[in-house]
């Protein structure tokens, strides 16, 4: 389900603001009485700052009469004391800060791919203890009866036998399980973490508009938005006395270890993550880091002796908990949804022997559909003997036939709902539709009334957003999290993610939906507890030098990035050495080395230099070879590579490094034709340098920085193995045959493999092929020359894990016949010349060039050959595949 | 997959008839194997009318991991796991069974009193019923499905008539034909092609029953098949069947085979029911590794004349 869904105001739709369309900044209504209150808040930068906005009836911040809330004033004096200028310095800061963390979250067809900035408004949601204490009450409450529900429906079903709950709501329902009917989970807890949305009518109350059970998404978003926050308004954090979240986590790892059914002192515990395509990745990389879990995909784990391991590069490792963020019926393709592998094959065997445990149980999604609020008030009655304390919206399930006949007949008062999310049916709001739509979506509810919901449009409270220095009314949802404690209870986070709609009118307040979020702070009435999960807490740790084990797949990335990194180098530096002659000189004449560097970019980019006619327009054949998207050797491809290998492997390398990878991507999303015109070689020249110093960042963050782990070595080898390959390629294309006036082309190859330093140092001027190769080739000191890069291969090979008694392993001795055959060479026999060609030259490239790829392959077949994915046996896999694509949970 | 009996039942009933079955599925690969998981539906289900006297799974190579348990629906059902490297996965099924004719039931109500009452009703039974009126993903409901259905479900017919008729219909208007379907044909295709093997007929008299509201399962289970006049037997030559079983009401549940125009008497060996085929195909599994693979099922049900 996409989004909770808001009433628009009532006054109809507003004209958009001065914040949505600059076409409207020009004309300025008449300042309208209900904005008066905002604009008593906080001094806008602009004097005039009128705005017209709808005003709803519950406001959060400000009383009917436009005072402020007396527990907001803090905040605003705060603000006011900071001022509209400095409030805006820090904000661009922070929205520095989010993007230079990453903080994404994905929109499904978003055409910015798959890393859309995370949307974070400076002005916090502001809740009283009194609020918070009746929230968490209501909630603790909700859960318990949520878990009850649970064990009955994966139990004794009494509910359905004593007409409680109507089987339609579970028969038919693709969260029901059955595979998971009869399985006993460890201490009776379904709902490790567990995610509620609420809104606030007109009448001050907050109720549940859906609960989320089976894998609550946000809660790391929650984390990161404080963490922003309380580096912008530091002032304000500390004098509104903010309750830290830093316990609710805590609680967390400490129910998830209790739960473990073995090594309860140290659990391995692995989040499960559907990958980086899933929209909220972002988080479940953030949440892995903090909590210090090992994020795996499905195919990182495998079943064995009805046990869950992790594959690292060592082995298997016994994974006793999943914290998972994959929907239930993608868990196991062997039991449960048979078209998708994003989950572990016999996964279910392992809980139902209680090998491991998962948390949020399986089958947890089976509740999570709205028709369950209809029936919550009697089962709370029936199952713990009290009244609910916390309402639910006003909720129909349409199965019923007394809830049928009003909803038909309140039809246009309410929204429609599909009874079970999957269905991925949109909420429908029959008042906004067109007559005919109206009737069909009628005619439907009455062919099959069970399958709908109906709930009230509730009237959402507003809140301030800042937008373009202002501040305007928009709805808004918080989503509010209890975690399960040792203790058979749960504790409530204060705090939450909340979620504010995209326009003041707005139908619907989603992420999906193009809304924003905004910390939540639950304000404290004693002295707030200064408790931090992060190292400098005062967490004992035991010291360890080994930094958990990697899981194959992230050092299969590393290899990837590694090559990728190194491609876009070497590719930079060919471009560059092309470039920088167009420029500085009128015509080919000039430079006669460019027609074999524009052959070895052919070689490399596919670029459409073929002989010397392409030399008429080097600069039109350099432009494709920089920006053109659609050649997957172009730069803007290889960086893009980059990007997105790196975005995969982010829980892995450091903030500075993923900060260097987003600068470099930078320029290649843009369009080549900027502003409608060509750039000037100038402009390229200035893109490619940029992009070699930015390259050069991230190969001496990954020296200087990355300890010399397993990890660091796939990195490395990926490195040393492309440029191997980069420079074997372009001296092929270059030297093996000699061009008629060499000289040029020699200083161009040890400009581009950046060795014309050391050359002038040793050398002077004088330009010799046999000197250049022993400097480019031969000379191990030189840490460009392919001498070294094989010596470094040959050293990471050899610190791979294996077993010690065995004798040298493939990828030993390939590393080592590749390092071989270029120490036994001689510069001055590689450098001869015979029949305008050079053999022995030619001889030792194509050589040592056909180990590379060998090499590749024996690493990955030790290595990395368990990443095979799975598959089902043929004749009983009646199902076409219908890719891997999960339903969100909405946030 | 299964072939026709030449002549509706109405052969010489033995009042108890044994049957031993004999049930090899093979899967060769191209590549070894590291680990194949899989799930098994090949017991025999004990009922009212059949019961194994004897019954073994042959699993080669042998697994590192076996467990038999009940499923959700009851149906025994065995978890194997296999962790040394192989080529070829031979699973081996054998059955002693004796089964005995069943008869109709003598209760035989209208139609719309068991679809009216099945949504109310919460005696175990019924709400057991209940759950096999509801989509699943091989047999989904559609209002073209009731049309077809309705002609043979008049207002106030005897719901084991109606059914009947509606087999019958099936049965003549639709072509078994083994090439027009595969496992993964929707029943959409069916119905619009009007043809398939046992197995879309199943789903296609599904479909119909429960978009009229009633309760009907899909059976999977062996068909004892009569050699052609004057040849003899070839062993091997059957095939794993399937048909439906519909909710009656009081009546209880009444099997119909839609591919033979037949209910089911003593030919019919019940190995597993569920919601569809997706509930108890008879070997599914997971592997890794394996490159091109290909599988075989041979099927031998063979009847031992009754002493007496």
């Amino acid at each position: 389900m996409p989004g909770e869904v808001t009433n628009p105001a009532s006054g109809g739709r507003q004209p958009p603001g001065p914040g949505t369309s600059p076409l409207t900044r020009a004309a300025r209504p008449e300042l309208s009485a209900p904005l008066m209150p905002y604009r008593q808040l906080l001094p806008s930068a602009d004097a005039h700052a009128p705005r017209v906005e709808p005003r709803p009836g519950y406001d959060e911040a400000t009383e009917p009469g436009g005072t402020p809330r007396p527990h907001w004033v803090k905040l605003f004096d705060s603000l006011k004391q900071l001022g509209p200028t400095e409030l805006a310095r820090r904000w661009r800061e922070a929205k520095d800060l989010i993007r230079a963390n990453g903080v994404t979250y994905n929109v499904y067809g978003d055409p910015h791919g798959i890393a859309r900035p995370w949307q974070l408004d400076p002005i916090p949601l502001v809740i009283t203890s009194a609020d918070a204490a009746i929230l968490e009450r209501g909630l603790v409450q909700r859960a318990r009866l949520l878990e009850l529900l649970l064990a009955d429906l994966y139990g004794p079903q009494r509910l359905l036998a004593e007409g409680l709950l109507p089987p339609e709501l579970v028969f038919p329902n693709p969260g029901f399980l059955r595979a998971m009917h009869g399985v006993s989970v460890p201490a009776g807890r379904y709902l490790h973490l567990y995610g509620a949305n609420l809104g606030r009518g007109n009448d001050g109350q907050w109720r549940v508009i859906g609960d989320r059970t089976q894998a609550p998404s946000g809660a790391g978003y929650a984390l990161e938005n404080r963490i922003v926050m309380t580096r912008t308004l530091p002032e304000a954090f500390r004098e509104c006395r903010v309750q830290r979240l830093a316990r609710f986590f805590q609680s967390f790892k400490e129910t998830l270890r209790d739960l473990a059914p073995r090594n309860k002192d140290n659990p391995r515990i692995v989040l499960l993550t559907p990958g980086p395509y899933n929209e909220t990745y972002f988080e479940h990389a953030y949440l892995a880091r903090y909590l210090g879990y090992t994020l795996a995909e499905g195919g990182d784990l495998t079943v064995r002796d009805n046990r869950v391991f992790l594959k690292v590069l060592g082995g298997l490792q016994p994974v006793d908990v999943i914290f998972r963020r994959l929907d239930d019926d993608f868990c196991d393709p062997l039991e449960l949804r048979p078209d998708s592998f994003l989950g572990v094959p016999g996964l279910v065997n392992c809980v139902r022997r209680g090998t491991v445990t998962v948390a949020n149980a399986l089958g947890t999604g089976v509740i999570e559909t709205p028709a369950m609020l209809a029936f919550l008030p009697k089962l709370c009655r029936s199952l713990l003997g009290e009244d609910l304390l916390l309402d639910s919206a006003p909720t129909w399930w349409c199965g019923d036939p007394i809830s049928l006949r009003y909803v038909v007949d309140h039809f246009d008062e309410l929204v429609l709902k599909p009874v079970f999310p999957a269905s991925r049916m949109e909420p429908e709001f029959p008042a906004e539709l067109p007559a005919e739509r109206r009737a069909e979506l009628l005619a439907k509810l009455k062919a099959r009334p069970r399958d709908f919901v109906a709930q009230g449009r509730m009237e959402l409270s507003s809140t301030p957003v800042m937008n373009d220095g202002q501040l305007v009314r928009r709805k808004l949802v918080v989503r509010s999290y209890l975690a399960a404690d040792t203790g058979g209870g749960f504790a409530f986070m204060p705090g939450g993610m909340t979620r504010v709609s995209a326009t003041s009118d707005a139908l619907v307040v989603s992420m999906q939906c193009g809304g924003g979020s905004k910390d939540t702070w639950v304000l404290a009435d004693a002295a707030v507890s200064e408790f931090s999960l992060l190292p400098a807490g005062g967490l004992r740790v035991p010291i360890t030098r080994s930094g958990g084990d990697l899981p194959s797949r992230a050092a299969d990335n590393l290899f990837w990035l590694g090559r990728y990194v190194e491609r876009a180098e070497g590719l930079t530096r060919l471009l560059r050495g092309i470039v920088v002659r167009i420029g500085e000189r009128s015509g080919i004449g000039d430079s006669p080395e460019l027609p074999a560097l524009l052959f070895a970019l052919k070689t490399q980019a596919d670029a459409q230099a073929t002989g010397p006619d392409a030399v008429d327009d080097p600069f039109a054949r350099v432009l494709p070879a920089v920006f053109d998207l659609e050649n997957r050797n172009s730069l803007a491809s290889v960086v893009r590579s980059v990007r997105h290998v790196a975005s995969v492997v982010r829980d892995l390398i450091s903030l500075d490094m993923w900060r260097v990878v987003t600068m470099l991507g930078d320029w290649a999303n843009e369009p080549a034709d900027r502003d409608g015109g060509t750039p000037t070689p100038a402009e390229v020249l200035d893109v490619l340098n940029r992009n070699v110093i930015t390259l050069v960042a991230f190969g001496g963050l990954a020296a200087e920085s990355m300890t010399r782990g397993e990890g660091w070595r796939f990195l490395d080898m990926g490195r040393k193995l492309e440029r191997a390959v980069h420079t074997i390629n372009l001296l092929r294309a270059t030297l093996v045959t000699p061009a008629p006036q060499e000289g040029p082309v020699l200083d161009a190859v040890l400009e581009i493999i950046d060795s014309r330093m050391t050359y002038r140092r040793r050398y002077l001027s004088s330009l010799r092929a046999e000197a250049v190769l022993d400097l480019v080739v031969e000379d191990e000191t030189n840490p460009r020359s392919l001498a070294a890069q094989l010596a470094d291969l040959a050293d990471d090979v050899d610190h791979l894990p294996r077993s010690s008694e065995s004798g040298r392993s493939p990828e030993q001795r390939f590393a080592l016949a590749a390092l071989g055959s270029v120490r036994f060479a001689e510069p001055e026999k590689l450098a001869m010349v015979d029949n305008s060609t050079r053999p022995a030259l030619k001889e030792l490239l194509d050589h040592v060039g056909n180990w590379m790829p060998v090499l590749s392959d024996a690493i990955t077949q030790q290595y990395l050959s368990h990443l095979q994915v799975s598959r089902h046996l043929a004749t009983p896999e009646p199902l076409r595949r219908t890719g891997a694509e999960t339903v969100g949970d909405g946030l | 997959m299964d072939s026709a009996l030449h002549r509706k039942g109405a052969e010489y009933i033995d009042p108890m008839t044994r049957y031993a079955i004999t049930h090899v599925t093979t899967y060769s690969y191209t590549e070894p194997v590291s680990l194949c998981q899989n799930v098994a539906h090949l017991f025999i289900r004990p009922s009212a009318h059949q019961r194994a006297e004897s019954s073994e799974l042959v699993i080669a190579p042998e697994p590192a991991f076996l467990e038999v348990r009940p499923d959700y629906f009851g149906n025994p059902t065995h978890f194997f796991t296999i962790q040394e490297p192989h080529r070829e996965l031979k699973v081996t099924a054998r059955h002693r069974v004796t089964v005995l004719p069943s008869l109709p039931p003598a209760d035989n109500n209208p139609w719309e009193g068991v679809r009216d009452r099945l949504p109310r009703h919460t005696a175990p039974a019924w709400l057991d019923a209940y759950q096999f009126t509801f989509d699943s993903r091989y047999a989904t409901t559609e209002p073209r499905y009731a049309a077809y259905a309705a002609e043979s479900f008049t207002p106030n017919r005897p719901i084991i008539d109606a059914a009947a008729e509606l087999v019958a219909r099936i049965h003549r208007e639709f072509v078994y034909d083994p090439r027009a379907t595969t496992v993964s044909t929707p029943v959409s295709e069916v119905f619009e092609k009007r043809r398939g093997v046992c197995q879309d007929f199943a789903h296609f008299l599904l479909a119909c029953l429960r978009s009229l509201g009633l309760a009907a399962r899909y059976v999977s289970g062996y068909l004892s098949t009569l050699p052609p006049p004057g040849r003899p037997r070839v062993v091997g030559a059957d095939a794993t069947h399937a048909w439906v079983s519909l909710f009656c009401g009081d009546a209880g549940w009444v099997d119909f085979d839609p591919t033979n125009d037949q209910i089911p008497t003593d030919r019919h060996v019940l190995l597993a029911w569920g919601r569809d085929y997706e509930d108890v195909s008879p070997l599914k599994g997971v592997i890794l590794g394996g490159g091109q693979h290909t599988v075989t099922v041979s099927v031998d049900v063979r009847a031992e004349t009754s002493p007496g």
